[in-house]
């Protein structure tokens, strides 16, 4: 595995020094309005010369971000290349872990087959290529899981706050996470039990995580020297004030919304993130980390600010449940449609923004396909997840519903 | 009882006293013919209160003291008053001004579209935003001009780029003044504007120099503009400045090509009579360099030297039109060398490039064309819907070399989306003789559906970048405005609101309730033999 | 449902069997779900809500239906004279029964009573009350403060037959020398400030004989000071003035020739379009205070001399005129053969501003004193008993007005379901519905109280009507709301909706069993 690594880490360095990166800078799939590189360079630079950067709103990164690449790296784009190409290897090495961990089983070669698929996803691959910071995002999840698969809690939970830090709408998956933790990540999809562990036991690392939140949230405010952040970072996925194009449903739903009812759409949108917390935690309390999957494809097709990489955290995530395979309703549809959409959605885009040809409208099709694909996929997740339960097939039955 | 009444006429006069001892009015006109064949001209109507003061704003909770004008506008007077304005400056214009054929304008603001800005004092009951949201509404009352929408949007306060050209009176502490300063620039000026413009001054239509000012001529001219400048003078009064400026083409307008002119050619009117209440009426024309040919100047002026002519209008004064005229010439022969000899100290060209809708780049040219090294302050205000990625700003020499330590001293202040623009301050050096290229990135963003005018596919101004040149020796810094530039924004299909809330609420819903179904439905064994499928 | 499949024939199992089928599990997952909605719900409520606090509609009602009356006492002071004092009350009494029903109802607000009293001072014995006594010293009818002097030599014959015409005239407001009826039209409408606006026009100055500056400060503090101060409880006053000095007409004068002299002159259809709008800059004031217009016009060389022409087009005696509730303009023709000075001092504008004074009293309502009759201090022209009139009817006509502006409040905030009603106006109403009360209450006590506080109450009033919020509607037709709300909520509904129905009869059958199988 070490060479496959090597291998993805000497790529990415080849991509991005050359050409490729300028076509993809601030490609708006890629990177988003929270994620964007630019925008890192241009709050730091803010930063250096004195001025608040979240006194205007081009900045929405985190003061950790500020703090990190303000002081510690230094300020040159091949650093930077090399920093982004660590930290996607580094993800990749945690999804071979939790692999591990849920398997039982140690080095194998399905280990590389994992980490091909983590590390040459298109949809992972290409938002690291144009240097977002949702790489970032992604890696720190799946290393929270990590930690939470062997049973780390305190790693974990630490891990998880910085995730929820950096991008709030991670905190939808403290449930599952805290559930993990008290379980085990084995595989119980097929002989489901009611959870074992003991509920009382998660209080304490509920207060752990918010200790560790909170001191998050005081070093930010100490770093940025005021709670202007909060507002510029966080109030951006409640109140969308910027409405620039990304694969999600949002931004043209927002742009295209009466003033009167913009308030109760975007509450609307909040709460429904949070609505599918509670059920799937609850219909998949045997098997933890197939709910914090679920919900990772949930927080992918319903995010306020996604870009490319959310859908592909999801998407990569399958390889770690082949149980599954079998009873996957229609995965061929799914995969044409991603494919269907992954061809339009750069298309669309330039037609629109570029030569001016298109339409929004066209741009916004291919955003609801997009959305279809990731719907269709986790849809079919969720039925194979609960059919698995049920025993392999048996000619004459079918199973369904009522 | 007779002496009570005379007191109390004393103190009941002394109470109704003048805010100003005396008032006087002059008239100018400045002609100023130009190398290229142009005429520049510049009407300046100057009223002076003599002793007045600006209304302090701590005032404005008691009544204000009557106003009597004789020659002041009253409306002006009121509000000017009515919110303890000290110092004012409202900009009508139209077209762009050549600083290289051209020179430098005698009055600074030319920047195309319309420009306000203000000094105010603080401490007022009413805050200055909403003192200034008044000003506009009253100036676009004033002015038929719609100057309304200078709302938080547009308006910036570059102090260092517009200090006050008066005194400002001081204030008790810890009030200050402070600077509010709006433009718009696709504000066009037209009649409608002129016509109460010269209601405002004593004698418009049919006496004095105002009656020179033919809203068809004027307006036909390649640059034209409007001004109204109040100041206070320390020891003087309150001084009212209003200017008419306009670079009239006689070389266009004459059938055999030849740039004579007189006020008949130009103005198409004459100036029939004195204006009885002005001190002083006078006409300047200055005289072309001795190597340009030989001209004649008809009638007689009043004084002349080697630079300028003047006449001045006195009350017997039968009906006046000047005329001068190049008798060797047959035809204006173009300078060719135009663009080698500039007039100005320092040539400006500012672009926004980039075919996207998402990015773009902005650059500046600037040419320093004199030997000596100069020092500009360069204002940039920008609207937010173009965002500045001042990390991305370079400076590149004639040999393309990077010189980023020409430009220093920054302010900036960051843009607020949907409230607050941009404002960039920044000293430039330029070198000798050399040009110079300023590149900044810029992001376009994306306005919400009813945020766009109704004309979206226009696309937006965006307000002219102003360079001051500081001169070492003190003198007067002078103003250069570049003209104002179109950015293309992405706008979303305007028909289609209903539609998009019924698609993306579809699938919304249609994930949610799939995903609710499989979550909540029994599973159920069904048997399938044969045709007909029996439940187990 | 189906009964349990051995497990010889296929390796499925009972779904029913599983843990996550349980009805149990369901049920919680159907709550979850609806608990998330529930808690959703005050948070709709808060962000699509209007604003529309609630306004007192019966308290305006009741205060609609409240009349004012003000009790005017009349004391007679009969000690040095031989009339009759019934004589006197019944012959008033009939005189201002009469003048009521020629009103129409606009004066039922004055309830008249008369008081003999023997007084040898000759004051009133109650504040407020007016006096009428006969001096046999005076000369001529005068009135000092609320009380009426009449001469006894006037003739004992006169005095039953002018008195109580004098008496009604005093007491009824808008009564000039004019004929009844037609002063009302003139005078403006209340407001408690007032812009004064002097302004001097030269038709043309540059045309020759320009007056480039007047003494006008000097003569507004000579003529119309005492005036203004007397009126200051009823007005606050601001005074400006302006030169214009070129000022043309939108119209030619009619030409006539008169004693071999060319007269310019304006008909009476010219006086309605005299003033012309267009080309003169009058003062337009930058608040909301109502201008009162007082021009000095002063015609240009070739349209000297101008007069006012009558309907048979010959030149009357006067060069003023009153537009109504606009202003005064005063024409002044200047001697055509000294080169006049450029500049009118004081003393040239005492005639003008005197007309400038009556046509000020006339447009704020000021009642004229009836024919004989004279002010005792020459120092104070206006009397109070002429200012108790006018305080009497303003405070009337306010209330009125602010009655009418509650009630088409009230009437559009009812109408209009979408209209946000604030804090702002809410707080208005109630302050004008206070002041209003303070009208009925104690207003008939003194007319400056009744004064105040109707003009209180139509300030806080009209700010309530006017109020920026009150005008921005929100055009939300029902379908529009289901066209925004519907796309999303209606598929959402359905499943929650009636899977929560199914669980809910599936669990009371359960428990039915339950209870069933246990008895």
């Amino acid at each position: 595995m070490a060479f496959e690594l090597a291998f993805a880490v000497l790529l990415r360095l080849v991509l991005v020094l050359s050409p490729l990166r300028r076509l993809l800078k601030d490609d708006s799939q890629l990177s988003s309005p929270l994620t964007s590189y630019s925008r890192l360079r241009e709050g730091i630079y803010l930063f250096r010369e004195g001025i608040n950067p979240y006194s205007g709103g081009t900045f929405r990164h985190s003061p950790l971000f500020l703090a990190l690449f303000s002081t510690v790296i230094p300020d040159s784009e091949a650093f930077a290349a090399i920093l982004w190409a660590c930290v996607d290897v580094l993800g990749a090495w945690a999804l071979v872990r939790i692999w591990r961990a849920r398997g039982r089983v140690g080095t194998s070669k399905r280990d590389s087959l994992i980490a091909a698929l983590y590390l040459l996803n298109p949809y992972i691959f290409l938002p690291s290529l144009s240097l977002s910071t949702s790489t970032f995002d992604t890696t720190l999840q799946l290393v929270s899981l990590m930690f939470a698969a062997q049973g780390q809690a305190s790693a974990s939970l630490l891990t998880l706050a910085f995730t929820a830090h950096l991008s709030l709408p991670s905190l939808l998956l403290l449930p599952p996470t805290v559930l993990l933790l008290l379980a085990d990540p084995y595989s119980h999809l097929a002989s489901p039990r009611p959870f074992n562990g003991k509920i009382s036991k998660g209080l304490p690392l509920f207060a752990e995580f918010s200790a560790y939140f909170c001191s998050l949230v005081l070093a930010s405010t100490v770093v940025s020297d005021g709670s202007g952040w909060i507002i510029n970072s966080w109030g951006a996925g409640l109140l969308l004030p910027d409405l620039t194009p990304n694969p999600g449903l949002w931004w043209y739903f927002f742009t295209e919304m009466f003033d009167h009812f913009r308030p109760f759409f975007l509450m609307i949108f909040s709460v429904h993130l949070v609505i599918y917390v509670a059920p799937l935690c609850i219909k998949f309390q045997h098997d933890p980390l197939y709910a914090a999957f679920l919900l990772l494809g949930v927080l992918g097709i319903f995010k306020p600010y996604p870009t490319l990489s959310d859908p592909g955290l999801f998407l990569s995530l399958i390889s770690l449940f082949p149980e599954t395979y079998p009873h996957l309703r229609y995965p061929i549809v799914t995969t044409l449609l991603h494919l269907h959409a992954f061809l339009l959605l750069p298309l669309f885009h330039h037609l629109w923004i570029a030569t001016g040809t298109g339409n929004a409208n066209f741009f916004y099709a291919s955003t609801l396909v997009f959305g279809i694909a990731n719907g269709g996929a986790l849809l079919d997740c969720v039925w194979a997840g609960l059919r698995v339960a049920m025993g392999e097939e048996r000619e004459g039955y079918v199973i369904v519903q009522e | 009882m007779r002496w009570f009444a005379f007191f109390s006429l004393i103190l009941v006069q002394c109470s109704l006293s003048a805010a100003h001892s005396g008032e006087e009015y002059h008239e100018e006109l400045k002609l100023r013919p130009l190398p290229d064949g142009k005429l520049a001209a510049r009407f300046a109507f100057t009223t002076l209160l003599k002793g007045a003061i600006p209304r302090a704003p701590t005032n404005l909770t008691v009544n204000d003291e009557s106003q009597h004008y004789t020659l002041f506008p009253l409306a002006m007077g009121q509000l000017l008053r009515e919110y303890a304005i000290t110092e004012l400056h409202l900009t009508l214009n139209a077209g762009k001004w050549d600083y290289d054929r051209w020179g430098y304008p005698e009055e600074p603001g030319v920047g195309s579209g319309a420009e306000l800005w203000t000094w105010m004092g603080d401490g007022a009951p009413t805050s200055i935003d909403e003192r200034w949201k008044a000003i506009q509404n009253a100036h676009a009352g004033l002015f038929c001009a719609s100057l309304g929408s200078m709302d938080t949007q547009r308006t910036t306060s570059p102090t260092r780029a517009f200090p006050p050209t008066g005194d400002l009176p001081r204030l008790p502490a810890p009030h200050v003044h402070r600077l509010r300063h709006a433009t718009l620039p696709a504000e066009h000026v037209c009649t409608e504007n002129l016509t109460p413009f010269l209601k405002l001054l004593p004698c418009p239509a049919h006496a004095g120099i105002a009656a020179l000012l033919a809203p068809h001529k004027v307006f036909d001219a390649d640059w034209h503009g409007l001004g109204v400048h109040v100041r206070w003078r320390a020891g003087k009064g309150v001084e009212l400045v209003m200017t008419v400026q306009a670079v009239f083409d006689p070389v266009r307008m004459s059938a055999e090509r030849k740039r004579d002119w007189s006020f008949h050619s130009v103005f198409d009117r004459t100036i029939p009579r004195s204006c009885p209440v002005a001190t002083t009426s006078l006409i300047h024309v200055e005289l072309p360099p001795p190597g340009d040919g030989s001209y004649t100047l008809n009638p007689a002026p009043s004084t002349a030297n080697q630079a300028v002519a003047t006449f001045s209008i006195s009350k017997d004064l039968p009906e006046l039109d000047v005329t001068m005229k190049w008798g060797e010439e047959s035809r204006f022969a173009y300078p060719l060398d135009a663009s080698s000899t500039p007039l100005s100290d320092f040539s400006v060209q500012r672009t926004l490039k980039g075919s996207s809708q998402t990015h773009g780049q902005l650059s500046i040219v600037i040419r320093n064309n004199r030997p000596t090294e100069l020092s500009v302050l360069y204002l940039e205000t920008m609207p937010w819907h173009v965002e500045f990625y001042l990390h991305t700003l370079r400076i590149t020499g004639p040999d393309g070399q990077q010189c980023n330590d020409l430009f220093s001293n920054m302010t900036y202040t960051p843009p607020v989306p949907h409230a607050q623009p941009a404002m960039l301050q920044a000293m430039l050096t330029l070198p000798p003789l050399t040009t110079l290229r300023l590149t900044m990135d810029a992001r376009k963003s994306f306005l919400r559906y009813t945020e766009h005018p109704p004309d979206a596919q226009r696309g937006w101004d965006l307000p002219p970048a102003v360079f001051v040149t500081q001169s070492a020796s003190g003198g007067a810094s002078k103003r250069v405005y570049t003209p104002a530039l179109l950015v293309d924004l992405a706008t979303p299909d305007f028909s289609m609101p209903y539609n998009v809330i019924i698609m993306s609420c579809t699938l919304i819903a249609l994930i949610f309730g799939s995903l609710f179904n499989i979550l909540t439905r029994r599973f159920v064994v069904v048997k399938v033999d044969g045709n007909v499928p029996k439940v187990q | 449902m189906s009964d349990a499949v051995e497990p010889r024939e296929s390796p499925l199992k009972d779904p029913s069997g599983l843990f996550f089928e349980q009805p149990r599990t369901r049920r919680t997952i159907v709550t979850s779900y609806w608990i998330v909605v529930l808690l959703a719900l005050p948070l709709w409520w808060s962000t699509t809500s209007i604003e529309r606090l609630s306004l007192p509609v019966s308290r305006v009602h009741s205060t609609g239906l409240k009349q004012l009356h003000f009790p005017l006492q009349v004391e007679f002071d009969h000690n040095a004279s031989s009339l009759s004092f019934e004589a006197l009350e019944k012959e008033t009494r009939a005189r201002f029964s009469s003048l009521q029903r020629q009103s129409e109802g606009r004066l039922d607000y004055l309830d008249l009573r008369f008081v003999a009293i023997e007084s040898t001072a000759g004051h009133p014995a109650a504040t407020g009350a007016y006096g009428v006594s006969i001096e046999p010293s005076l000369d001529r009818a005068t009135v000092r403060d609320r009380h009426l002097s009449v001469p006894v030599n006037e003739g004992a014959t006169h005095i039953p037959f002018t008195l109580p015409d004098r008496l009604v005239s005093l007491l009824s407001p808008y009564t000039s020398r004019h004929p009844p009826g037609r002063f009302e039209h003139l005078v403006a409408k209340y407001a408690p400030r007032y812009r004064l606006a002097f302004t001097m026009l030269n038709e043309d100055a540059a045309g020759g004989r320009p007056v480039v500056g007047w003494d006008v400060q000097e003569a507004i503090s000579r003529h119309l000071s005492p005036i203004l101060d007397q009126v200051a409880d009823l007005h606050n006053f601001t005074i400006e003035s302006q030169v214009q000095f070129h000022s043309p007409l939108a119209f030619a004068p009619y030409e006539i020739k008169s004693d071999n002299e060319e007269i310019h002159g304006l008909t009476q259809e010219d006086l309605k379009v005299f003033v012309n709008s267009a080309e003169w800059t009058l003062s337009s004031s930058v608040s909301n205070d109502p201008v009162l217009h007082f021009i000095l016009f002063i015609p240009s060389v070739p349209h000297t001399p101008l007069r006012i022409l009558d309907n048979d087009h010959n030149p009357t005696s006067s060069n003023a005129f009153i537009l109504p509730q606009w202003g005064g303009i005063v024409l002044l023709n200047l001697p055509p053969d000294t080169s006049s000075p450029p500049h009118l001092s004081e003393g040239d504008l005492a005639h003008t501003f005197s007309i400038f004074r009556t046509q000020l009293l006339k447009l704020l309502g000021v009642s004229d004193l009836p024919a004989g009759v004279e002010p005792a201090d020459t120092h104070l022209p206006l009397t109070k008993w002429q200012l108790d009139t006018l305080y009497r009817q303003r405070a009337i006509e306010n209330a009125h007005s602010s009655q009418e502006t509650l009630q088409s409040i009230i009437k559009l905030v009812d109408q209009i379901s979408n209209m946000p009603v604030g804090e702002g106006v809410r707080g208005d109403i109630q302050n004008a519905l206070t002041a209003l009360n303070m009208v009925y209450t104690v207003g008939w006590q003194s007319p400056i109280q009744a004064l105040r506080h109707s003009s209180e109450a139509l300030t806080h009033a009209s700010r309530a009507f006017f109020n920026p919020g009150m005008l921005a509607l929100l055009y939300f037709p029902a379908e529009h709301k289901y066209a925004v709300y519907t796309p999303l909520f209606a598929p959402v509904a359905v499943p929650l909706v009636v899977t929560a129905l199914r669980e809910l009869s599936a669990w009371r059958k359960s428990r039915r069993v339950a209870t069933e199988t246990k008895t």
